[in-house]
């Protein structure tokens, strides 16, 4: 990007895609700027996205979040990046460079369809975090069906260690997890990428993945062999359920000799083979196998076991060529003249080594690998009665076993001790089942002959001295303790080396000193090029699974070799990031190791039957389920089959993102605190206790238990539901002094909606301080209790029990009458608080911005929306408690602050969509084309889908019919572009998902192709059909037809529509100068829109001129003598004082205003595009309490006067005592006027700071000091300031009583704590009075067209989504004109309006709705019913022409005067009646 | 204020006859530094298993008492003895008014008022008593193990330990 220094980033990044980002981006990417997204998870929604209903509307979540969420994706201007993070910032206000790591999602967002068979195949469960833990998900998956984008994610760790641990690089916690699917054959072909020898390596591994297992620190480590077993033996069990293998794809003109046809030299066949290499494999005895045949005894290892799995590689296509030694007859160099481009030398180890003492040429002195070879080949061996074996080897064991079933008396004779010993302990166990006796630390130096044949082995005892080179401890030998073991045979198995004479002269192959041949490490090459070696004969004797090892490696070399690249080892696959390390969860449960079935000793020692007998599928499945799922995706790809789009590349990176901003929004959230430290509650432990997000996903109706309240125990219903707040709030042990602001209006809402869902439900709530100090919210408690029942019990809660046996809970409290009270409940609900997020401290260190000492953004007073760096501002939860309206407007707040310091750049980087020119089709006959989607299997799983587009193709209208595996995806798009043009489509109709996320995708790619959008018609054919009638496809089929014939008779009528663009006004119109006004109206002029600001009174100021001191340290005079100052001297704001309005009309952008000024004797009428009402409100004036009778009775505002002028007799002052609720929360006007307890708080303060002997009394109802306001309600405590709670029904009294002859003023207040009542004799009365509406607010809503709530503040147009907003576009509010709130509130409120009026302003035209009403002007009557509906005043009559009309601009479609109009004369266009008979005639059909 | 009293109907409490100044004083006193943060949600007293038995034994009653500035009624009250220094208000409370030292501080300055029940202080010096001797005899005992090492005199502590049991008594 070119830009000229000094010159402003007309983009701004805003972090965090939950309600507060989304709107904020949607704001600015309407103010005209281009907007990144970035979303730390896989999906935007945030918070909101879990929440079933919200306060006090009961609106559905996810039903008012969910189109914001469709907006904001698919907005031209906003980029959303998931799975991402801000990384580094540099640069300054206007001109950020910011770096943003994203994580690999491993799947294609672009060609991911968002149809979930991956995640129906997906193996691995892991607890549901979007359900709080209360269900499960995939590895793959997305939190939730709404989110965006709708694509899929991997979640991944670092591999797991059973596979790192596995040398030849197999995937246990993959095959594991296809094994608890009962996907066996997948199993086995996971397996088999890396293995081709399960079965062999299910029976003989010495599984070093079970050693690194971290089921080993819960209790046993997984039996990963034994799974690798059971599905080896499940194959061959199921031969006829199989494919057979489909022989190798030979592709490559090299041919490979292999010599050796061990499990090395058969593994790198097999690999070759996979790389389409033809392969063959010499070998020198009869039979194949190598050291697996000849080797590992039968009981261990059965011959047709191995016969089997070798059988699996012939049919491969791998040649196997016995009875042909490589050596003097027939050399290396012979096979490479013969045409073999390479050759792999696995020849084993099968020579013994020599113990190196005397007599050992002895007869009856056997060499351990020999005996074996010999007994394996079925050859006669001769062995005595007593033999000794020597060694503590595998092979010494299998020796020992082996001569014990030949019918010996067997001993071993080892030198260290058993923990020393390098057998498998399986192994070593069996041995001593069966009789086997093993004498440890004992060393043979000698043989004793008799009649010159071995009787007798010669030893020394030894013991264990320092560890050597292998880490053991060296035995040394113990003087004088040589003693002689009697014994006729001895077998002596200490090692093997390689037999490497073949190799012979002229091939200058080396060899070590250990005699294996040598080997570059790197390649693995042997001497010349071309031969390459591996498995025992280069390691010396090794495992099973290392010769598989060896083999792979061998067969990526010599490819790697043949295609003429470097050689190198092929470096390990590519793992995800080391992320946290991953804590396995203390409440995981212990489950015991299967155990593996055996043959009794006693029989099995007289043949050679196979001891260990193998899982059956129930320990199988069982012992599948032990699994932790290290790795959570188990890589096993499963979902790589599953996918139709091709859309999983596991393979995929991290990157790292550069990008260019000119200003940052910060919307990352809070987190919920975790009640885990709450011991006393139980959450963990009590399955019935949960938190009330977890509450949240219980009732909601897409949540665990579909929206069944039932208890998490038993899935029973409760009966009574506690819900206990405070949790994690308010508590300075768990450090979160500070208040939630929420808790206790969205735990009312828990209770009602759980009423509603299970009318016998009975909640009750124990709250400390009602706080439902929000609009309306106070009405909303109160019809809790009276309405719905829910029971209101003032306590903390001490504890909760449970009764193991029921898992009922008994929660105490403290009564009414100050006694220790138990109630019993079913389910207990944890209020739990909002607490600054995880990510704080690193936004903050990367954005170099500061935070409060609650870990939240830090703001400064009467800059709600800005942090401490300049251009990096704050909306939403971030920057404090807060609920979603002041989320929301806090928002729009932000979003508008950063509009204004880009205004500059406005426009320059944002994106226009260009279309081709509109083909004109009212004149063509309907050609319809219709578009029928599979969904993958989502449709077409049930639905006949190529039925029902041979259906279509006959239907009248119809010319060209289609299936699509998935009709949204990117190409199908293009391809529906085509063939409208192809075909001459003028009509279209999809039969596919749900309209409302994917029509405007359609009417987007309709119009692309040169048509009207309107002319498509969308059907869903998936919920509405393969969805619902799931078990019966046949109907499902029928009535998808029906569905796309109805479709296709309205779209055979379906006419283009073309919504009206308008000019518009770019100037706003600011009513009232109050402190909300003149920040609205500084705002927009910062954007640079002009501002008309008038006020009714002949000074600017309002309330904010009484306030003189605030708690957070701000001053609110010096702050509004700045504003005043700046208001006054901008040029874009005229200020008209002592002028209300008188008239109005227009429509959005286009709005008439007439205004009256004090003194002028005309109206005069502006043009503005927006209107912003601020008028405020006024403070109640108290007739109760001797106000007005007693000059010491005053209100708080007075007080403050008071205090500030230091005036008023409060000098000599000693008892002050304050009212709370004067006039708010009664029967006519119930509601909290929000800020009073906070300015007796303030109030108090100030008189303990001046006086701190004086005695302060406060008389609350509730202290609602919400958020960041609690720590000074502690400090006045503190302080010494006395708060006493009073009942609603027990209000204090004051009078005047004579007291040695002067009227004292008494407070008498019911103390429910003492149970007595408090006579206080104050010099002063501070009267709380409440926050009434303006006066004029009726005419101005008339005005307006705009509602007013009960009580007359201002009603805006959605109360969580639209809270500055009205109903009628292009009319805000803010400041008290919509509800009590503090300063900081108004400020935020006011910013957001000016923000939202924005929007409209920076656009060059007015974009109206295409489906409007039409009126016949011939048929309808004037009888104006139609007007009188209309919820959006777009119908009006005009008394000149005497008609009836409709604004284009203001109409959206809704149809409530089609349906009011008598005459019929009501058109809604796209839903006209003709179109609406033709759907229903074809209905019928 | 008397505790029977407290129950009836209408006490009528003249907050001038009380003492404001009370709660500064507890506040001053070790273990009484966070009485004022009190907020009254009765998690202590939901928690007391003394208060389970005893309902005239209440935490939260206790601490408005002392804020409000019942001084007598507070340091003269049976109530303040009662404690079995649990901890399950000290640990459970969400302000941290750390109340068993409270009850802490309110004995000590009960003492030093002299409002202590004699047996009260019979018990104490009983096993004030017990203690000591217990502490001499096993000294006594290690010292005589080490005897030839140390240049302590057991006659001198023995003196000091029965001069001091002689003071208490």
């Amino acid at each position: 990007m070119e830009k000229e220094n000094g010159q402003k980033v007309g983009a701004v990044l805003v972090v965090g895609g939950g309600i507060a980002g989304v709107q904020a981006s949607l704001d600015l990417a309407e103010s005209g700027y281009y907007v990144y997204l970035v979303e730390k998870s896989a999906g935007i929604g945030g918070t909101m996205a879990q929440l079933d209903k919200t306060f006090p509307t009961n609106d559905c979540s996810m039903c008012i979040l969910s189109p914001k969420l469709v907006e904001c994706g698919r907005h031209l201007n906003i980029e959303v990046m998931t799975c991402a993070e801000l990384a580094e910032m540099q640069g300054s206000a206007g001109d950020f460079r910011v770096k943003v790591r994203k994580r690999a999602r491993y799947v294609d967002s672009d060609k991911c369809t968002g149809c979930g068979e991956c995640a129906e195949v997906c193996p691995v469960e892991m607890p549901n975090l979007f359900e709080e833990g209360l269900g499960t998900r995939k590895a793959i998956f997305r939190a939730f069906a709404q989110t965006y984008p709708s694509c899929f994610a991997i979640e991944k760790k670092q591999r797991p260690a059973c596979e790192a641990a596995c040398p030849a690089g197999v995937n246990p916690q993959g095959y594991v997890a296809l094994i608890g699917e009962k996907k066996y054959a997948e199993a086995l072909a996971l397996i088999r990428e890396n293995n081709p020898f399960p079965a062999v390596c299910g029976r003989v591994c010495h599984h070093p993945c079970e050693a690194d297992c971290r089921r080993n620190e819960v209790d046993d480590p997984v039996a990963i062999a034994a799974l690798k077993r059971f599905v080896a033996d499940w194959e061959r069990d199921h031969a006829d359920e199989c494919e057979p293998p489909s022989p190798f794809e030979i592709t490559r003109p090299e041919k490979v000799a292999i010599v050796g046809s061990g499990p090395s030299g058969l593994t790198a066949a097999y690999h070759l083979g996979k790389l389409g290499y033809e392969a063959t494999v010499f070998e020198a005895l009869p039979v194949a196998g190598g050291m697996l045949r000849v080797g590992i005894p039968e009981y261990r290892l059965p011959r047709d076991v191995l016969d089997a799995e070798i059988d699996w590689l012939e049919r491969l296509g791998i040649q196997i060529r016995l009875n042909t030694p490589i050596g003097d007859g027939f050399s290396l160099e012979d096979l490479k003249s013969s045409g073999f481009s390479a050759v792999y030398v696995a020849v084993g180890a099968h020579t013994g080594l020599k113990l190196g003492v005397a007599g050992e040429d002895l007869p009856g002195v056997l060499d351990g690998v020999a005996f074996l070879r010999e007994v394996n080949l079925g050859r006669k061996v001769r062995l005595g009665r007593k033999v000794a074996v020597i060694g503590g080897g595998n092979v010494a064991i299998d020796s020992a076993r082996t001569a014990r079933r030949l019918g010996s008396d067997v001993t071993i004779l080892y030198r260290r001790s058993r923990a020393e010993m390098p057998a498998r302990e399986e192994e070593i166990v069996a041995a001593e089942h069966e009789g086997i006796a093993i004498e440890y630390l004992t060393a043979p130096t000698g043989f004793k002959a008799k009649r010159s044949k071995v009787a007798g082995v010669e030893c020394t005892r030894m013991k264990l001295g320092k560890p050597d080179a292998s880490g053991r401890r060296r035995p040394v030998p113990v003087e004088g303790s040589e003693f002689v073991f009697d014994t006729d045979t001895v077998i002596a198995a200490i090692g093997q080396s390689p037999e490497t004479s073949f190799l012979g002269n002229g091939e200058s192959i080396g060899v070590t000193r250990r005699g294996t041949i040598e080997v570059d490490a790197e390649t693995g090459m042997a001497g010349r090029g071309g031969v390459f070696a591996g498995g025992d004969a280069v390691s010396g004797p090794a495992t099973v699974v290392e010769a598989i090892a060896a083999g792979k490696r061998a067969a990526h070399s010599i490819d790697r070799y043949l295609r003429g690249e470097s050689c190198g080892v092929a470096t390990a696959a590519t793992v995800a990031d080391p992320l946290e390390e991953r804590h396995i969860p203390y409440t995981t449960e212990r489950k015991p190791r299967q155990s593996m079935p055996e043959l009794l000793a006693e029989p099995r020692v007289k043949s050679f039957d196979e001891v260990e007998l193998g899982f059956d599928e129930q320990a199988a499945l069982a012992e599948a389920d032990r699994c932790l799922s290290c790795g959570v995706c188990s890589e096993c790809k499963q979902c790589e089959t599953a996918c139709k789009a091709e859309a999983i590349v596991h393979s995929m990176h991290d990157e790292t993102v550069e990008l260019n901003v000119g200003a940052i929004v910060l919307a990352p959230g809070f987190d919920e605190f975790v009640p885990n430290e709450k011991y006393e509650y139980g959450y963990g432990r009590f399955p019935n206790v949960v938190t009330s997000i977890q509450f949240e996903r219980i009732l909601s109706a897409s949540g665990p238990y579909s929206g069944h309240v039932v208890k998490p125990s038993d899935g029973q219903a409760p009966d009574k539901i506690a819900f206990i707040q405070c949790v994690g709030s308010r508590d300075t042990n768990c450090g979160n002094s500070y208040c939630s602001s929420v808790c206790c209006t969205y735990a009312i809402k828990e209770a009602i909606i759980a009423k509603e869902h299970l009318s016998t439900v009975k909640p009750t709530i124990f709250f400390m301080e009602r706080r439902t100090y929000g609009k309306d919210f106070d009405k909303y408690a109160e019809r809790a209790q009276s309405e719905y029942g829910v029971e209101f019990i003032s306590s903390g809660v001490s504890d909760v029990a449970e009764d193991p046996d029921t898992h009922d809970l008994s929660v105490r409290y403290t009564g009414e009458d100050g006694s220790p009270k138990s109630m019993r409940f079913d389910m207990v609900v944890l209020s739990v608080g909002l607490q600054a997020p995880q990510s704080a401290e690193q936004l903050a260190n990367d954005l170099g911005i500061r935070l409060n000492k609650d870990r939240f953004a830090l703001t400064r007073p009467f800059s709600p929306l800005e942090t401490s760096r300049d251009a990096v501002y704050v909306c939403g939860a971030f920057s404090g408690p807060k609920d979603i309206p002041q989320t929301v407007a806090d928002a729009s707040g932000a979003a508008g602050g950063a509009s204004a310091l880009l205004a500059s750049a406005r426009h320059s980087l944002t994106r226009v969509k260009e279309y081709p020119p509109e083909t004109d089709v009212s004149a063509d006959e309907p050609r319809v084309g219709v578009f029928v989607c599979h969904c993958g299997i989502n449709i077409g799983g049930v639905v006949n889908v190529p039925e029902v587009k041979e259906f279509a193709s006959t239907l009248d209208g119809v010319v060209f019919a289609d299936e699509n595996l998935y009709t949204c995806s990117q190409d199908t798009q293009e391809r529906m572009k085509e063939l409208i043009r192809e075909h001459n489509l003028n009509r279209i109709v999809v039969a596919s998902c749900s309209p409302r996320t994917h029509e405007p995708l359609f009417r987007e790619t309709v119009r692309e192709a040169g048509l009207n959008p309107y002319l498509f018609e969308m059907t869903n054919i998936r919920d509405q059909c393969s969805w619902v009638h799931r078990e019966e496809p046949e109907k499902a089929t029928e009535k998808a037809k029906a569905l796309v014939r109805m479709a296709v008779a309205k779209a055979r009528l379906l006419e283009p529509l073309y919504p009206r663009s308008l000019e518009l006004t770019h100037e706003a119109l600011v009513i009232g100068g109050g402190l909300s006004g003149m920040v609205a109206a500084l705002a927009l002029a910062d954007q640079g829109f002009p501002v008309r600001l008038i006020e009714k009174e002949r000074e600017l100021g309002g309330n904010t001129r009484r306030l003189h001191y605030s708690l957070n340290g701000g001053d609110p005079q010096r702050f509004l003598n700045s504003l005043l100052d700046k208001v006054l001297t901008n040029d874009l704001i005229t200020i008209q004082t002592e002028t209300t309005l008188v008239d109005f009309s227009g429509f959005v952008g286009n709005f008439e205003a007439g205004l009256m000024t004090a003194g002028k004797t005309y109206v005069e009428t502006i043009k503005v595009g927006a209107v912003i009402v601020a008028v405020g409100a006024q403070e109640y004036r108290p007739d109760e309490y001797l106000y007005g009778a007693d000059p010491r009775v005053v209100t708080a505002l007075e007080l403050e006067e008071k205090l500030t002028n230091n005036d008023g007799g409060l000098n000599g002052s000693k008892n002050v005592v304050m009212i709370q609720c004067v006039g708010s929360r009664e029967p006519d006007y119930m509601y909290c006027s929000r800020n009073c307890c906070a300015q007796a708080v303030k109030n108090a303060l100030k008189l303990k700071e001046a006086n701190s002997e004086i005695n302060v009394y406060v008389l609350y109802r509730d202290m609602r000091t919400y958020g960041f306001l609690e720590e000074y309600y502690r400090k006045a405590r503190d302080k010494g300031v006395i708060f006493i709670k009073y009942d609603s029904d027990e209000k204090p009294s004051v009078e005047t009583v004579t007291n040695n002859g002067s009227r004292q003023l008494r407070v008498t207040v019911d103390d429910r704590i003492l149970g007595a009542k408090l006579l206080i004799d104050a010099d002063v009365v501070a009267l709380s009075t409440g926050v009434r509406p303006a006066v004029g607010n009726r005419e101005i809503a008339q005005l307006l067209k705009v509602p007013l709530n009960e009580e007359g503040f201002f009603l805006e147009a959605h109360m969580k989504l639209r809270p500055v907003d009205f109903a009628t576009e292009g009319v805000f509010v803010c400041g008290l004109a919509h509800a009590p709130k503090s300063l900081e509130e108004s400020i935020a409120q006011a910013k957001a309006a000016a923000g939202r009026a924005a929007t409209i302003l920076a656009k060059d035209t007015v974009l109206g709705e295409g489906i409007v009403s039409n009126i016949d002007a011939d048929s309808c009557s004037t009888c104006r019913m139609c007007v009188g509906v209309c919820p959006y005043g777009a119908i009006s009559y005009d008394y000149n022409k005497k008609i009836v009309e409709v604004n284009d601009a203001l109409c959206k479609g809704c149809g409530t005067c089609v349906a009011a109009c008598p005459t019929g004369a009501m058109t809604a266009r796209h839903f006209t009646d003709a179109q609406i008979y033709a759907q229903i005639e074809a209905a019928l059909k | 204020m008397k505790e029977a009293a407290v129950s009836e109907d209408e006490v009528r409490i003249l907050a001038s006859e009380l003492d404001p100044h009370f709660k500064y004083e507890v506040a001053e006193e070790p273990g009484g530094e966070n009485i004022k943060v009190c907020f009254s949600c009765g998690v202590c007293t939901a928690g007391c298993p003394v208060s389970e038995i005893d309902p005239g034994y209440n935490p939260r009653k206790i601490v408005r008492m002392v804020l409000l500035g019942m001084r007598e009624q507070v340091l003269a009250s049976d109530f303040i003895w009662l404690c079995t220094l649990c901890y399950t208000c000290y640990a459970r409370c969400p302000q941290n008014v750390r109340f068993t030292d409270v009850m802490g501080a309110l004995r000590n300055m009960a003492v030093r008022e002299g409002h202590v029940h004699p047996s009260f202080l019979k018990a104490v010096d009983g096993i004030a008593e017990f203690t000591q001797r217990l502490r001499h005899d096993m000294l006594v005992k290690a010292l005589a193990k080490r005897k030839k090492k140390t240049e302590f005199r057991i006659s001198d502590y023995k003196k000091v330990v029965n001069e001091s049991l002689a003071g208490r008594a």
